[in-house]
């Protein structure tokens, strides 16, 4: 009885060994057909039966990713000078040189990604702090509003930010897109569980000591919720890096595309040149792939820490 | 007592924010009321200041899709105007929604390059346009091809669109892939047309041959519809709206019979994965053996790939072919493309924008810019310069202009013209999942007539 | 603000001074969240009891609540709707279920072994929604992509399926391609909470002769209720963001449409629609109550737990 008991568990065992390994596979198949893809020459990719590995490995599809579209590397604008200059247009006040589109593409998802991640770091761990420590009147009333507010498509309210973003003379620009992924509370909220397992000694400590808020908040909060803030800054990076809607909806120029818009504009015009598309995807993905890599350690540490409190 | 102080000053701050944003809107949205009304006026006071910078928003019509042969163009306008010109390219699959959205931003470019059925029937229709009746003298009324000036002028005789280049729509086949089968003696490669009759029994034994589908019927969208329509009107000669362009008459029982023609034929799928633009690419790949989404610019460059011009991806030569119809005299889809302008309350941009329209489509440079489209010109002189022979030295073009005279009626200015083709590929896709073809007529036709 | 009155009652002084602080340090987040999602929620409620129409033809109408009645007979929404909870129901306790049993099964893994592969099941995430759509379009491809190849090639089908066209099996693909950048997350979260189980418990249950379903839903499970709520949670808001799914796949059509996709289709596509904003806004409106309605009722569960 023990014995056949200690079989069936070591066939399940094994078991679940196959198929975790098989399923191993399919996740990371769609990225190694992306990978593979972007360097096939245009045989294999029009080719009736796929091909599995490239035929010979080819940057064709990279050279004409890049000479398709070109867009200066940098523009610098005087802020707000789209709401005075008359023509409805920014003065640009320093222009880089000319440059294949998808660098500026590039550095300008970086910019934004990176933007959105600080912002949206110091305005949580505040705001997670205060709704954690603080017995402030109408915090209920707040919170409620943050959690209902959490899930909410952003589709939802297209069409009044779009009227927003065209009265603040935001439009077409990465700040039309930074800032309503700063306002999504679901960072607040994510700050608030971390922030609850201060101890309330500590603080009131600190209080007796005479301690200001901001240095109570800066020297005891901060590095206490050091590690929400680690994973809430990935995941930012990441959800602001992807967030394919408000991008398509709010910039307008080529010169002021994301990686993943250029890509989803480069599908929209040859829908087949899989070999383009494939090269337009990896340079999307890789850079957040390895940032994701090099990170994961403190991604995985942030993320649990926060959940396990819930 | 405190916390409703707290709350009043709460509230009022996100008024003043909500306040900020709605007054802040009431002053860059130009009133277009009051523009138009202006708008003549200021077209009379001849030579108004005019912009240093425009944009241009231009579909991939041609070559005007690609940014190495537009900036050539544009550089070249900048050289002799000095107006700057930034040019957006826009794709069939999302384009209308980027303008759109430019629209509700108070955003939208100066100029816009596509066919009538957008510039004048949506856009123009809707107010958003400005009125080129100016530019058009009555030379360029003799100039300018009847039927082309007449789909870009609205209902009310605005002139929404100048017309540059057209052409008739057109199907292909792959000539190698019908050799294989046998199936190249129903191709009449003189005339370049063929009997209803003919085309199944091609699409049979292409069938019977590779044993896979060799033509879609696409529907993931409206890019492209041109082809179905044309495909499902000439089989059995029904028709898409009366000659009045007052009502929709795809509800014909001729257009019924096609639809189940072509559904019950085993070689011809409906495709709901695929839109015009798809099927090309799949017929360029090979996937398919006929192509319903194809026209003079594609023959010149299949795919727009730059491959060579009729050739597949693999080198299989390509032969357009008109629609089929019982008697061989089908009727072709017109495609006319030009220029527009958005009202965006400027005149100093709109005069710079009419400029560039008058460099482009009314001048020595209209052979560059027509040449560029891949596409004839709709005129055939332009301030002297003659049009009619800037493609003699291109036997393609001399060969497609068998085709020309069977262009058709140029219908697509029809009101609740938007609405229409929604409801045509969506009936194609239920039509293609099995539901009974005379009932999804009849209730799609009678949802494009209701608007 | 229940539980305010249990509390020992704080001094004025106090009181305001905890209310002057807490407003300061949410101050900074309070301007971006009412500023680009409070108030635009308002006016969008505003919108949606008018006529207003990107065309500016006529001078706007408050036309009551004409728009929801109209959205009860629009069989285009009702099926978005449909569609909608389809895929959440679906994918969240799909998403729950494999999480567990992927976590359950790597947790006692080696420690390389185990972040390989919470890094592979990973990698759909970070990916990105664009990348991983525009792959899994040419995979899923009709006539020449791998799945149909591999496929056919196994005799498993006979014909190719046409899986974004086909309304039979549209909605189910992007269901899968959802669920496979939705399982990073919560593999993650279950690996850790199976490793912070108490283990005396385990034990000791197990001296006691219990087996290990029974080890498992008598003491396991609870421990990790918290963290199955919160995924619960990120899977339900991450359900609910497949637009760039629809938009590059299938662009709503084939059974797929969404009601999110529907309100950029209503507000943008060119068709005779286009620019109903009045109309878009009702959805909108529609949806956040059906969203606000489900967040609540996670949280009153969670809250009970």
């Amino acid at each position: 009885m023990k014995t056949s008991d200690q079989t069936l568990r070591r066939l399940y065992k094994v078991l679940s060994v196959l198929i975790l390994i098989l399923l191993a596979f399919l996740f990371i198949f769609p990225l190694y057909w992306i990978v593979t893809g972007a360097f096939k020459p245009a045989t294999d990719i029009y080719a009736m039966k796929p091909v599995w590995w490239p035929s010979e490995f080819t940057g064709e599809n990279f050279v004409k990713l890049l000479n398709k579209r070109s867009a200066p590397l940098f523009q610098l604008a005087i802020p707000f000078s789209a709401q005075f200059s008359g023509t409805g247009e920014p003065v640009y006040f320093l222009t880089g040189p000319t440059v294949p589109a998808a660098f500026r593409w590039l550095i300008n998802t970086v910019f934004m990604a990176v933007t959105a991640m600080i912002l949206t770091c110091i305005t949580a761990s505040m705001a997670g702090y205060a709704l954690a420590k603080k017995r402030f009147r109408g915090r209920g009333i707040l919170f409620s509003l943050i959690i209902c507010a959490m899930a909410l498509p952003k589709q939802v309210i297209l069409i009044p930010l779009l009227k927003e973003m065209s009265a603040l003379g935001m439009m077409n620009t990465l700040w039309a897109v930074i800032f309503p992924t700063v306002g999504w509370p679901f960072g607040v909220f994510l700050m608030k569980q971390f922030s609850e397992s201060i101890p309330g000694e500590i603080l009131e400590a600190a209080r007796v000591d005479g301690s200001s808020e901001i240095r109570t908040f800066a020297t005891i909060v901060v590095p206490m919720v050091k590690p929400g803030i680690g994973a809430l800054a990935i995941f930012t990076f990441i959800n602001s890096w992807n967030d394919y809607f408000l991008q398509l909806i709010m910039l307008t120029s080529g010169a002021n595309y994301t990686m993943p818009l250029g890509v989803a504009t480069l599908q929209a015009e040859t829908s087949v040149d899989m070999g383009l598309l494939m090269a337009g995807a990896s340079l999307a993905a890789l850079p957040i792939i390895i940032v994701f890599l090099i990170f994961q350690k403190y991604f995985t540490q942030g993320i649990t820490m926060g959940a396990v409190k819930g | 007592m405190k916390r409703s102080k707290l709350m009043a000053l709460l509230l009022a701050g996100s008024m003043l924010l909500g306040l900020a944003a709605c007054g802040g809107g009431g002053t860059t949205t130009p009133a277009p009321e009051g523009s138009k009304a202006a708008e003549p006026a200021q077209s009379q006071a001849a030579e108004p200041s005019t912009a240093e910078s425009i944009t241009l928003w231009t579909y991939p019509i041609g070559n005007w899709g690609k940014e190495a042969e537009v900036k050539a163009m544009t550089d070249a306008f900048t050289a002799e105007t000095g107006i700057k010109v930034t040019v957006e390219y826009l794709a069939y699959a999302d384009g209308d929604d980027k303008v759109n959205s430019a629209l509700s931003a108070g955003n939208a470019p100066d100029l816009i390059m596509e066919g009538p059925e957008r510039l004048v029937a949506n856009w123009g229709a809707n107010g958003h346009m400005v009125p080129l009746n100016d530019l058009v003298d009555d030379t360029d009324k003799k100039e300018i091809n009847a039927a082309a000036m007449a789909a870009c002028t609205n209902t009310d005789g605005s002139i929404y669109e100048y017309p540059l280049v057209m052409t008739a729509h057109c199907m292909a086949v792959n000539l190698d892939a019908f050799k294989a089968a046998g199936a190249d003696q129903y191709l009449d490669l003189k005339t370049h047309t063929w009997t209803t009759e003919n085309f199944f029994k091609a699409v049979d034994a292409l069938y019977a041959h590779f044993g896979q589908t060799v033509g879609a019927v696409y529907c993931a969208g409206q890019g492209g519809d041109q082809g179905t329509r044309a495909l499902v009107n000439n089989l059995y000669g029904g028709t898409f709206t009366n000659a009045e362009h007052t009502a929709y008459t795809w509800d014909d029982p001729k257009n019924v019979q096609a639809l189940e023609k072509l559904r019950d034929t085993k070689g011809i799928e409906f495709d709901a994965s695929l839109a015009g633009g798809d099927e090309i690419a799949k017929f360029y790949q090979g996937a398919l053996k006929m192509a319903f989404c194809w026209n003079i610019a594609q023959q010149l460059d299949p795919n727009a790939a730059g491959t060579g011009s009729g050739k597949t991806v693999t080198g299989e030569e390509i032969a357009f072919m008109a629609f089929p119809s019982e008697d061989g005299n089908s009727k072709l889809q017109g495609g006319i493309w030009g220029f527009g302008i958005f009202d965006n309350g400027n005149e100093a941009k709109i005069a710079a924008a009419k400029q560039f329209i008058k460099y482009m489509c009314d001048s020595e440079h209209t052979a560059d810019a027509v040449k560029t489209a891949n596409y004839f010109a709709v005129r055939n002189t332009a301030e002297g310069n003659d049009l009619s022979n800037i493609w003699a030295d291109n036997p393609i073009m001399a060969e497609y202009n068998v085709l020309m005279p069977l262009l058709g009626d140029y219908y697509q200015v029809t009101t609740n013209w938007a609405q229409a083709r929604t409801s045509w590929w969506t009936m194609l896709q239920k039509v293609g999942e099995g539901a009974d073809v005379s009932e999804m007529v009849a209730q799609y036709a009678k949802e494009a007539i209701g608007g | 603000m229940a539980n305010k009155a249990s509390k020992p009652t704080m001094s004025r002084a106090l009181q305001r001074r905890e209310d002057v602080a807490g407003y300061l340090f949410m101050l900074p987040s309070l301007i971006f969240f009412l500023g680009f999602v409070v108030i635009p929620m308002f006016i969008c409620i505003g919108y949606s009891l008018t006529d207003a129409t990107m065309h500016q033809k006529a001078a706007t109408a408050f036309v009551g609540f004409s728009n929801f009645g109209k959205l009860l007979g629009d069989e285009v929404f009702l099926e978005a709707l449909k569609n909608t909870f389809i895929i959440v129901i679906v994918s969240v306790p799909a998403v729950a279920a494999f999480s567990l049993w992927v976590s359950s099964a790597i947790y006692k893994l080696k420690g390389p072994v185990l972040s390989a592969f919470r890094c592979i099941f990973y990698l759909p995430v970070v990916t990105g929604s664009v990348a991983v759509t525009v792959v899994w379009k040419w995979m899923f491809d009709n006539y020449t992509g791998i799945i149909n190849t591999v496929l056919s090639g196994a005799g498993l089908i006979e014909k190719n399926i046409n899986f974004l066209g086909d309304s039979r099996y549209a909605l189910w693909c992007i269901i899968l391609i959802l669920f496979t950048t939705s399982v990073g997350q919560p593999i993650v979260l279950y690996v850790s909470a199976l490793g912070n189980v108490d283990q005396s418990l385990v034990e000791a249950a197990q001296v006691d002769g219990a087996t290990n379903f029974q080890v498992f839903w008598k003491i396991k499970w609870p421990q990790m209720m918290p963290t199955t709520l919160y995924i619960l949670v990120i899977t339900t808001i991450n359900s609910f963001q497949c637009f760039a799914l629809i938009q590059l796949l299938t662009q709503g059509g084939s059974g797929t449409n969404t009601v999110m996709y529907y309100i950029y289709y209503t507000a943008f596509k060119l068709t005779e629609q286009a620019g109903h904003f009045g109309y878009a806004n009702a959805m909108g409106v529609v949806l956040a109550v059906f969203i606000a309605i489900l967040s609540a009722v996670q949280f009153k569960l969670a809250k009970e737990k």
